[in-house]
């Protein structure tokens, strides 16, 4: 059975890979968060395989976005959360 | 004249003209009997291309000296929407057929050819409706001669009476390429032999008395296919002896040679086969799936695809489902082609995009959570072909009748009944009353067994009709319907989900044809119902519960904690059983006492019915780890068990590197034992040079010698996939298990990922300290795990 087109996964690494020069300059702390990023975005290969993007990096930024916001919105809670118990 | 009933049991081409059928035919006395009759059969292959070249074949055709009727004629081309006209070359002598083929072939290769190679069996098939083993009412003359067969019963039949087949197993005391046997263990029915394979003609002879005394109809062998059978026959040769293995005396033993090929991605072999006349010989080593669904399996295989016993049980499903589109196309008169020359149609990059994916696959959100339910769609892709009609000649096609399907971008034919569906409709609702029975059956009931192994039979044959709809080689083959049936298969997943979320449920998980969902509150059949009929009233496909996981664990990628993997898993159903995916237990390369261990872990979480409740296991868990470490350490585990066994995935010269397989197949090598890419090599680890010892060598390996350290590492490896959801990485189980470290947690601590080791304790304190060590303040970690939002 051959693929004509990549697998999502196989499209994701490559454009890991792209960055590696990118990387490489970074500072070993930046390196790990940079990872992490890209981490993030793999949680996310069905829904990014089912757009069917042309510019498939496009996709990925998008869900590296999402999961930050998801980490800020949930941090804005904790904080409410926090601040409440503060003020009783 | 006269008329009797019977089953088939066997048929193939006479050399002297027409085809041999054996039937099983119960006389007045009530014995059962075998017999050989004979049948006249012409068979047709059609040829197609322009009127100047057909003249010119036809002319050939007459001067060739095997016996043909010449005819012009009108047949349908399932790929054109118009009959065509071709030139159909009916042969006398089916067993002549090949030969003139090949011919007809070699001078006229420019010619479109169909119906040209089908199997004999599927020909008679598409004429009578004859299948192995069909009931048959048989009109006899007096030369032994068929004149009339009428078939009474259909291989859709669920409880088809069975006649009482004669088997014989014949089974070498030990793997042949393994060490040298030296007895032959022979089992029918009540009587069981012990044949000593030397002397040699001592055995000839004896075993001739056998086979002669018991008459089988199977001849069920172990390593019958690539030793027993061929040295056999080689001894009876050079003894002059003969040995009966056909029944039919007039035919010669049949060979097939072995070879390796490349399928989805992986390398198969196969080895050399034998194939028998007027008996089966089925090798349980060499035939498909044996271990899956055995000799009913194949017999129900037989049945439902009408290719010979012996031919089915060594095939892939995927011949099988082939055999049957290639029937009903026979049955409706439509041309099979004999090699496929349908082509892609050209897409755009966009469309390229839309249309070249798979099923979808999710990323599971990795972690323990309790009470999740398992919805499945029932064999989804079989059930999208037949619901939708997807089939070669539907889709893509520009038709009056077709029409659009707008979310989809595929166009489909819905009004005519597409040649795939019509071949699938009835294996479909075969399974489904079989499983429906299943469900009402009790477990003791001895039918069991069998539906079982037809269920698994069949669902081999569905799961591989759809990879035949896209390979570019098959006849019925259309790589635009495989894509329309991942289209349908996604958007009726997306559907589910969709579902599932607006009646409140959250969607843990994906995979291509199943979802896992979970919802606070929800954990009896009672409570997925509702979803349940809401899926299948959006998608109107068939849907059903697979089960409600107590507790089921997601687990991440072994090369980076981070990703999650489709299909990594392990979880306890309402019933105790167990579902395990992807994880060592699974894979053929683990050794067996690893399985073990892995399984007895399992075993032990299986009994708590929450997911927070499975820290308390911890203590049990650890002392099961030691036990199986230290009896790897004193060497108590039995060489075969720490054996690893690995499929050699090219040839040897095209290692760079030398893999532990390598080094064991060089190793085999040097002593002259061939072996091929795909073909099994088992061994131990070993310590030193060069680190392997292969098992089928000559010489044992010394169990002082095995390489302990490496084991314990696959070990620790193989518990810790199990202990990963609990929070416990395997740096943490090495400090556990071999720096003697404690595993307290400090009360308080607010997140499980990093537990705080008190190098501490020996293993006396240790143990009193164990019972209710770790219980509130794990409970709380495993909150955090459980729901999945705060990730």
């Amino acid at each position: 059975m051959g693929r004509t087109l990549p697998s999502i996964t196989q499209v994701f690494l490559q454009e890991q890979e792209a960055f590696s020069r990118f990387r490489r300059a970074l500072r070993r702390s930046d390196q790990l968060v940079l990872d992490d990023l890209f981490a993030t975005a793999r949680q996310h290969l069905a829904a990014a395989a089912y757009a069917g993007h042309a510019l498939p990096f496009e996709t990925f930024l998008l869900a590296m976005l999402l999961e930050e916001h998801k980490q800020v919105m949930r941090l804005r809670q904790r904080l409410e959360e926090l601040l409440l118990t503060q003020d009783v | 004249m006269f008329e009797l009933r019977g089953w088939l049991l066997d048929l193939y081409p006479d050399p002297q003209g027409g085809v041999i059928l054996w039937f099983l035919n119960q006389d007045e006395s009530g014995e059962f009997r075998r017999l050989r009759l004979h049948q006249a059969f012409p068979i047709t292959f059609y040829v197609a291309g322009s009127d100047q070249r057909l003249r010119e074949l036809w002319h050939f055709l007459r001067t060739q000296p095997i016996p043909v009727k010449l005819a012009r004629c009108q047949r349908r081309d399932l790929f054109q929407p118009e009959p065509i006209t071709v030139l159909s070359v009916e042969v006398v002598q089916p067993a002549a057929q090949p030969t003139l083929f090949r011919q007809v072939y070699q001078a006229y290769p420019d010619l479109t050819y169909y119906d040209a190679d089908l199997p004999l069996s599927l020909r008679h098939a598409a004429v009578y409706g004859t299948f192995p083993l069909a009931r048959c009412c048989l009109s006899i003359d007096e030369s032994q001669e068929i004149q009339e067969l009428e078939v009474l019963d259909s291989p859709w039949e669920l409880d088809a009476e069975i006649p009482p087949l004669q088997i014989l197993s014949l089974e070498p005391n030990v793997d042949p390429f393994h060490a040298s046997p030296t007895h032959l263990y022979i089992r029918s029915g009540r009587y069981s032999y012990c044949l000593d394979l030397e002397p040699r003609r001592a055995l000839l002879v004896n075993l001739r008395t056998i086979l002669e005394r018991h008459d089988p109809d199977l001849l069920l062998t172990v390593w019958g296919d690539t030793w027993l059978l061929p040295r056999l026959l080689a001894l009876s040769r050079r003894w002059r002896i003969p040995l009966p293995l056909n029944r039919d005396t007039n035919q010669e033993v049949m060979y097939r040679p072995e070879r390796s090929y490349f399928t989805y991605g992986q390398i198969i072999y196969r080895g050399r086969q034998v194939h028998l006349f007027g008996r089966w010989h089925v090798d349980a080593r060499n035939a498909m799936l044996f271990h899956d669904y055995g000799v009913e399996g194949i017999l129900e295989l037989a049945r439902v695809t009408a290719l010979p016993v012996q031919t089915v049980a060594r095939v892939s499903p995927g011949s099988g489902i082939s055999a049957m589109q290639m029937q009903t196309a026979l049955r409706q008169g439509v041309l099979v082609p004999w090699h496929k020359q349908q082509a892609e149609r050209p897409k755009s990059a966009l469309e390229m995009f839309q249309s070249d994916q798979g099923g979808l696959v999710y990323q599971p959100l990795v972690g323990l959570h309790s009470d999740v339910a398992e919805i499945d769609f029932i064999s989804m892709y079989p059930s999208i072909m037949a619901r939708f009609n997807v089939s070669p000649e539907t889709v893509g096609v520009e038709r009056a009748t077709a029409e659009i399907v707008p979310e989809l971008g595929v166009i489909v034919d819905r009004r005519r009944p597409g040649l795939v569906p019509q071949t699938l409709r009835p294996l479909l609702e075969k399974r489904l009353e079989i499983k429906s029975r299943l469900v009402d059956l009790p477990p003791w009931n001895p039918r069991r067994k069998s539906y079982k192994a037809r269920a698994s039979a069949h669902k081999w044959l569905l799961v591989t009709c759809f990879g035949y709809l896209g390979y570019k080689n098959a006849r019925f083959g259309r790589i635009e319907a495989h894509e329309a049936v991942t289209a349908y298969g996604r958007e009726a997943l997306l559907r589910a989900k969709e579902a599932a979320e607006e009646l409140g449920f959250t969607v843990l998980h994906m995979y291509v044809d199943g979802l896992w969902v979970q919802k606070e509150g929800a954990d009896s059949v009672a409570d997925f119902q509702p979803l349940l009929e809401i899926i299948a009233e959006r998608t109107s496909l068939p849907i059903a519960l697979e089960g409600i996981y107590r507790w089921v664990a997601f687990l991440p990628s072994r090369q980076d904690e981070r990703f999650p993997v489709a299909n990594r898993y392990f979880g306890v159903f309402q019933d105790n059983s167990l579902k395990v995916r992807g994880i060592e237990t699974r894979r053929r390369d683990t050794p067996l006492f690893i399985a073990e261990m892995q399984e007895e872990m399992l075993e032990l979480l299986c009994k708590y019915p929450h997911a927070s409740l499975l820290p308390q296991a911890l203590p049990r868990l650890l002392s099961l780890l030691r036990r199986w470490l230290s009896k790897l350490n004193k060497g108590q585990i039995p060489l075969e068990k720490v054996l690893v066994s690995q499929k050699l995935s090219r040839s040897l010269q095209e290692y760079r590197r030398p893999s532990p397989v390598a080094l064991a197949v060089a190793q085999l090598e040097a002593v002259g034992k061939e072996v091929k890419p795909g073909q099994c090599v088992r061994f131990v680890y070993t310590r030193g040079e060069p680190g392997v010892h292969a098992w089928d060598l000559p010489t044992q390996p010394n169990p002082a010698t095995l390489d302990t350290q490496r084991y314990a590492r696959l070990m620790l490896r193989a518990a810790s996939t199990i202990l990963q959801p609990l929070g416990i990485d395997e740096t943490t189980l090495q400090d556990w298990l071999f720096s003697n470290a404690g595993y307290c947690v400090t009360p308080g601590s607010p997140s499980g990922v990093n537990i705080p080791r008190l190098p501490l304790l020996d293993e006396r304190r240790q143990s009193k300290l164990q019972s209710g060590f770790i219980s509130s303040p794990a409970t709380q970690r495993y909150s955090f795990l459980t729901t999945p939002d705060a990730r």
